[in-house]
């Protein structure tokens, strides 16, 4: 396993690599788009790879669309890409509660309207997604009438985060019987131009501190999104690639599955993050060092057009 | 009692004349508020009365609060609406206040002001200071999460307790933390805080949490368990931490501050923390809970008045 890790994978070898694939699964950002940039050569790629007769899936830990969403932005940038085939936080967070947790209940929402769509869809209600300023004075807010029916926190992305939304999934939190999840722990959004905008993981850091607990992150390098591929497609794991530009998410996620890896150079994590990992005497650090790396995935083009 | 040997923490109950030992032996003590001497809006009972008998037997008497959300002065009408009849402003020492003190002595450059996620308390104590404030505009019309303006001025960050904190001000601070020559504050590390009835309360340090895990650095905290709110009382008083005494009921913030500035400790059981939580401390082996184990322990301050009365008695 060890023997030879974090490769370039030269134009010879791709051919033989996909030959022993059935299923490449894509991180978005990064990998596939950089915001509304579409990587040259993406869509052809993914497009191609599905003439081949590979299965293709995407797993993004972004919170903020919908699958549906996601396959609309797909399709405008020449993405052949059907809904079923997205497996983004939002879709995976209600699938989670729904179908692990078996929840039978409400549940309080700090996120945006795709995971309140998303939960609705396989019917579980929410209550808190908009804006949520604090009013009255302190002793009001930590008596702020609870939903009794509420038997779960979800933390997704929300712009509309506020200190009274931080005081209600605490007030409900101090139930030890009430589920707390979080959609992912990534510290901030993936923008063209540098710009930092702190992620979910600032959110549900703030949340996991006030309330003193630790939520169930549903979001990569977590196994849960690719336990969802999986049982809604039968997968051989042997023979699937995970394709990211994230170490420490998307090729963790891919070690954590038993799954072949390989980093894409077009976003965040770099071939001496790699290497640094690599050298380190860590068996958790390990799991971060991909099998295979290309500056981008057009690098698959001519093995799939020759 | 007596002689006890301070490198063991001992987690020792005492009253009457165990305290009175004890406290003649200080100069000073140092009381935190919240669960100390008041709980809420409501004087413990005999505390009032227990601050004066500290003050007529000569010691000199602060109070050490992470409590940033009040001006020193709004403290001090509080002390005098719940019978605190002498204590001074200038003896109350909040997070607010020295955050504000340490701002200003950090020297920030000319022209250089402090990004602030606080309340109008803690606004107010870096204005007496002196310590120049980004004005807040309302976040509705300053642009989006994506797109706002900065103010290019800024040298300092500065994070507490903020009932109107928005995805915005993390953000923003988020954006002035990428400079690395930008100071990084937050008043304290309380994660939540205890409200009457049992109820809690999102903290300062939830707040603190969200910017450092945006920025990817460390705050610099001011209040308790960080030393620097005793070392803004002895810059300002002249202090022997071997005479003096930390009064608190929260173990991880009190008891610990009063461990690593050098004080005896004494915990009080009208607040936050329990016995049983002192001793799993004592009996544990992880060598960092035992600056958690408070010297000493008591069920109210307002034993001081019994320790008092018995010496009175025995004088008489």
């Amino acid at each position: 396993m060890a023997a030879s890790k974090c490769t370039r994978l030269s134009g010879a070898s791709v051919k033989p690599l996909l030959d022993s694939l059935d299923c490449v699964l894509f991180d978005c950002d990064g990998v596939i788009w950089r915001g509304d940039q579409v990587v040259p050569g993406a869509p052809q790629v993914i497009n191609l790879l599905k003439k081949h007769g590979k299965r293709v899936f995407f797993v993004t830990n972004n919170s903020s669309k919908t699958r549906k969403m996601y396959a609309d932005k797909m399709s405008r940038m020449g993405f052949d890409v059907t809904q079923e085939e997205v497996f983004g936080t939002a879709y995976c967070s209600a699938a989670y509660l729904k179908s692990v947790c078996k929840l039978e209940g409400k549940v309080y929402l700090i996120g945006g309207d795709a995971l309140r769509q998303e939960l609705e869809a396989v019917g579980i209600q929410q209550t808190g997604v908009g804006p949520d300023a604090v009013s009255g004075v302190q002793s009001d807010w930590a008596n702020v009438p609870l939903d009794p029916e509420v038997k779960a926190v979800l933390v997704g992305f929300d712009e509309h985060f506020s200190y009274m939304k931080l005081n209600r999934a605490l007030q409900y939190l101090t139930d030890p019987g009430c589920l707390f999840v979080g959609t992912n722990t990534d510290t901030r959004l993936p923008l063209e131009g540098g710009k930092a905008v702190p992620g979910t993981g600032c959110l549900l850091k703030a949340v996991e501190t006030a309330a003193q607990r630790q939520a169930q992150t549903v979001g990569k390098p977590n196994h849960f999104m690719f336990d969802c591929v999986a049982s809604q497609f039968g997968l051989d794991r042997t023979r699937c690639l995970m394709v990211g530009d994230r170490l420490d998410t998307d090729i963790m996620l891919g070690s954590n599955c038993g799954l072949k890896t390989l980093l894409t150079l077009t976003g965040v994590s770099t071939v001496a993050d790699a290497e640094a990992h690599q050298k380190s005497g860590s068996a958790e650090r390990q799991r971060m060092v991909p099998d295979y790396y290309v500056e981008s995935i057009a690098d698959f083009l001519p093995a799939l057009q020759g | 009692m007596a002689g006890m040997a301070t490198s063991t923490r001992g987690c020792c109950k005492i009253r009457g004349s165990g305290i009175r030992e004890l406290l003649d032996n200080k100069h000073t003590v140092l009381f935190d508020c919240d669960g100390v001497i008041w709980n809420g809006d409501a004087a413990v009972r005999g505390a009032p009365e227990a601050v004066s008998l500290l003050k007529r037997h000569g010691k000199k008497v602060y109070f050490v609060t992470n409590n940033c959300t009040r001006p020193r002065a709004t403290y001090a009408t509080k002390f005098s609406r719940l019978g605190f009849t002498d204590v001074a402003e200038e003896e109350i020492f909040s997070s607010a206040y020295c955050s504000a003190a340490y701002l200003r002595d950090a020297e920030l450059q000319e022209g250089g002001k402090v990004f602030v996620i606080g309340c109008q308390g803690l606004m107010e104590e870096l204005r007496e200071a002196g310590v120049p404030v980004v004005v807040e505009e309302s976040d509705q019309r300053a642009g989006n999460i994506y797109d706002y303006p900065l103010d290019p001025d800024v040298r300092a960050v500065l994070v507490g307790y903020d009932d109107q904190f928005t995805f915005s001000k993390l953000a923003k601070a988020c954006c002035y933390l990428q400079n690395p020559a930008c100071l990084f504050l937050a008043t304290d590390p309380d994660p939540w805080h205890p409200l009457r009835g049992g109820r809690i309360t999102p903290g300062s340090g939830s707040l603190t949490a969200a910017v450092e895990t945006a920025s990817s650095r460390t705050a610099t905290v001011i209040g308790k368990p960080s030393c620097f709110m005793f070392e803004c009382i002895a810059s300002q008083f002249g202090l022997d931490p071997a005479r003096s005494l930390m009064v608190g009921d929260r173990l991880e913030t009190d008891i610990l501050f009063g461990a690593k500035c050098g004080l005896d400790t004494l915990l009080t059981l009208t607040g936050v923390s329990t016995m049983e939580e002192a001793q799993e401390h004592k009996d544990s082996q992880d060598p960092e809970r035992k600056n958690l184990v408070p010297d000493y322990v008591i069920d109210t301050i307002a034993d001081f008045i019994e320790a008092y009365k018995e010496e009175e008695e025995e004088q008489g």
